[in-house]
């Protein structure tokens, strides 16, 4: 009993970080929108500025590294790391593989911005290969 | 590696929750263990071992 209370704790504790990062993300982008000009030179201060949002994806990926290292349930976790895997393996995979084609053909660049949402949606991907590889309880998982 | 968590957790009448809260586990993990596409630490095993008061050899047999 103790033990789902803990992991519900935990999960709570993840989705409220993580909303609270979300908030500050929006809030640093409009921000960089309001005060930088259209086409500004790269001034310390624009890329000052422009870095603030990433600072919250890095605390994103440290919330989910935290959740990571704080799941007792170790079925859980390897659900969560396996998640993660996938999301990586897939970035990797697609950044790499578009990366070739830029090299060779007259294609659009892949912004650099679109990494991290797409290992996001990796981490989507990665629970629906929990559910088809492990059943329905392998769909589980918070981040 | 094959077990008898399932045939152990029936004679005591004890339903995975049951179980998995003895265990300090959510339910999922004893459903993955039960039906083998899980494999438990030796943490874990130990603790299974405990709480069904048998060795672990009692309970899961290699393949």
């Amino acid at each position: 009993m103790a033990s789902r209370s803990r992991s519900s704790q935990q999960r709570r504790r993840f989705f409220a970080t993580h909303l609270a990062l979300s908030a500050a993300y929006i809030a640093l982008v409009a921000l960089a929108a309001f005060l930088i000009p259209d086409e500004a030179p790269p001034s310390a201060t624009v890329i000052l500025l422009a870095l603030l949002p990433g600072l919250v994806i890095v605390g994103w990926i440290l919330n989910i590294g935290s959740l990571l290292l704080r799941m007792e349930d170790e079925y859980l976790r390897m659900l969560e790391v396996r998640k993660a895997l996938v999301a990586t393996g897939l970035t990797l995979g697609v950044c790499g593989g578009w990366g070739l084609v830029e090299l060779f053909a007259a294609v659009p660049k892949l912004p650099v911005f679109f990494v991290f949402p797409l290992w996001c949606f990796g981490l989507a991907v990665g629970s629906i290969v929990n559910r088809l590889t492990l059943g329905e309880d392998g769909g589980e998982g918070c981040a | 590696m094959n077990n008898r968590l399932k045939v152990l957790r029936a004679e005591r009448s004890w339903s995975q929750q049951d179980l998995a809260d003895r265990l300090g586990v959510s339910r999922q993990s004893v459903n993955a263990i039960e039906t083998g596409r899980y494999d438990p630490s030796l943490p874990l095993a130990f603790r299974i071992a405990e709480v069904f008061a048998l060795p672990i050899e009692a309970i899961f047999q290699h393949d």
